[in-house]
């Protein structure tokens, strides 16, 4: 394909990425909380878009109690675990799973 | 060395344009398409994108992202560069509307009509596309490029009428185009003196070309189903841009796509319109700005930045904007308490639902057990837009089926995650570029109309 596709698939990337990555500073060395909050905010906002713009979307529901798969899910926290709760989203392009959600166990109320 | 389709998108903010196989219809290779960097003709910017803009400056006309750059620059001074040429080209009498003087603004010479201003830049289009194709490995080595341009259907506006309206403009650029040669793409601009010299001529002896008209509601109906197995007879398309929504309803029977106009409805609120109440919500959220240049400051900040924090707020349901070392946050939900919103969501279910009806009701007549439901323009990712092409028609059994903005074969290995970003800004080029003669709304050299 022309270079021009990938260069106009790149471009608005990039300027997202350089964003988040100042934001990623300001969030490091933020000395308040409210300022740490703040900083993170944007670094998140920046990053996505930096991801949407090169096509990629989100999977899985944060917090979400889902039965462990693990054709679905990274396990974290755990070796292995028959309910989970989705910590971090998955990221897809188009039909591919560039990183499945993860999970971590879910503990059951004891009554 | 086979015949190619390349359309042209003259578009309200961008031009763009792709190209593709003319067989690709009946055998499509989602590696041919080829969208065209008509931006290279600019010093940086988005390759595949060309900004809709002439300026007529002290000596010479500007084009694109330059005219854009002087008009800012000279903002205070009420000047201003000429944008919506597409608003321009819908309108009823078009000549009329051509003929008009360009306001003091636009042509503080106060020489030239708007059809020199269209035409002006149509040349600059042409010549962008040209050396694009040019540049093109693909396209360098095919025999024959038919050429097609997509527009919108405007209510009130003829298929016929507008192809001769536009062909004939498109016949005066390319005339313009030929005379001026290398001096359009110059960053500079043209000098006025040449314009002054050359147009007039251009504009009495065009050089006419076959052409093609495929309306943007059919374009997005030939990308959204080609490469499926059943294409699809029933089609209906919102289209949300920054002035107008518009509904499409289309059918296709006998192997020609026919538009239902009983469905035909356009509103006039859109994108622009959401970005003033998204900027209303974040008025609200920023507690801090007080007085009245603190909130005049806030909103210009969300403004000036409104596609990207729609983007955020429709992709993940909150948006952030920094303004006088200040984060002012909003959510999804602010905006959807908002009673215009609501006004707005309640007024496009209403005129969806009514194309829905008209469109159900023929495709239960033709026997066709679905319809395909898509959503083009900048509105396309936004949740209410989203969950309108999911409503289901009532009474027939006709099931719709929500075609995705992005078509699976934009994801395809040979565009290396490359296309499908991009493909919500050119996917009426590529489809305009696909689909098959049977969908378009008109062809041929201009001729003057008969009288009806």
């Amino acid at each position: 394909m022309p270079a021009a596709l990938a260069e106009a698939a790149w471009r608005e990337a990039d300027a997202a990425l350089a964003e988040a990555l100042c934001y990623c500073d300001e969030a490091m060395t933020a000395k308040a909380a409210p300022a740490r909050t703040d900083a993170l905010a944007m670094l998140e906002q920046a990053l996505s878009r930096a991801g949407r713009k090169r096509g990629m979307s989100r999977t899985g529901a944060l917090g979400a109690i889902e039965p462990f798969d693990k054709a679905e899910h990274d396990l974290v926290g755990g070796a292995t675990a028959a309910r989970v709760r989705v910590v971090a989203r998955g990221v897809m392009r188009g039909g591919d799973v560039l990183a499945k959600p993860r999970a971590a166990p879910a503990r059951t109320k004891r009554r | 060395m086979t015949a190619w389709t390349l359309c042209i998108d003259f578009g309200t903010a961008f031009s763009k344009a792709a190209a593709a196989p003319r067989q690709a219809w009946a055998r499509f290779d989602p590696g041919a398409v080829r969208p065209l960097a008509l931006g290279a003709v600019q010093e940086a910017g988005n390759p595949l994108l060309l900004e809709s803009a002439v300026f007529i400056d002290e000596t010479h006309v500007l084009f694109g992202r330059a005219a854009l750059a002087r008009a800012r620059a000279l903002e205070g001074k009420k000047r201003s560069a000429l944008r919506s040429f597409k608003t321009l080209l819908g309108a009823a009498d078009l000549d009329r509307a051509l003929d008009a003087n360009a306001l003091a603004s636009l042509d503080p010479h106060r020489v030239f009509q708007m059809r020199d201003l269209v035409v002006l830049y149509l040349a600059y289009l042409l010549a962008a596309v040209e050396r694009a194709a040019a540049a093109d490995q693909a396209l360098a080595r095919v025999s024959e490029i038919k050429r097609r341009y997509a527009a919108p259907a405007w209510s009130g506006v003829s298929a016929a009428s507008l192809h001769a309206g536009l062909a004939g403009l498109l016949g005066q650029a390319e005339a313009f185009r030929r005379t001026a040669g290398a001096a359009l793409t110059e960053p500079d601009g043209v000098a006025i003196d040449l314009v002054t010299r050359t147009l007039p001529g251009a504009l009495e002896r065009p050089i006419e070309q076959e052409a093609e008209l495929i309306f943007e509601a059919a374009a997005a109906a030939a990308y959204s189903s080609i490469g499926l197995e059943q294409k699809g007879t029933h089609f209906i398309v919102v289209d949300m841009g920054a002035g107008t929504t518009d509904i499409t309803a289309l059918s296709r029977r006998d192997d020609e796509l026919r538009e239902l106009s009983d469905a035909r409805l356009t509103l006039k609120k859109a994108g622009d319109y959401v970005d003033g109440l998204i900027a209303n919500v974040f008025l609200n959220a920023g507690k801090h700005a007080k007085s009245v240049e603190q909130r005049t400051g806030l909103w210009r900040a969300a403004m000036a930045q409104m596609a990207d924090l729609k983007e955020a707020l429709f992709a993940s349901g909150r948006a952030s904007v920094r303004h006088e070392g200040k984060v002012v946050s909003i959510g999804l939900k602010d905006l959807e308490r908002d009673r215009d919103y609501k006004d707005f969501v309640k007024a496009l279910q209403e005129v969806y639902g009514h194309a829905l009806v008209v469109l159900a009701a023929d495709a239960a007549r033709a026997k066709a057990r679905e319809l395909h439901a898509i959503a083009v323009g900048g509105g396309a990712p936004s949740p209410f837009i989203r969950e309108l092409v999911r409503t289901q028609p009532r009474g027939v059994r006709v099931k719709a089926l929500p075609r995705p903005a992005t078509p699976k074969w934009a994801h395809a290995p040979e565009f290396q995650g490359n296309l499908a970003p991009v493909f919500p800004q050119l996917a009426i080029a590529i489809g305009g570029a696909l689909a098959p003669e049977t969908m378009l709304a008109a062809r041929g050299k201009p001729r003057p109309l008969a009288p009806e």
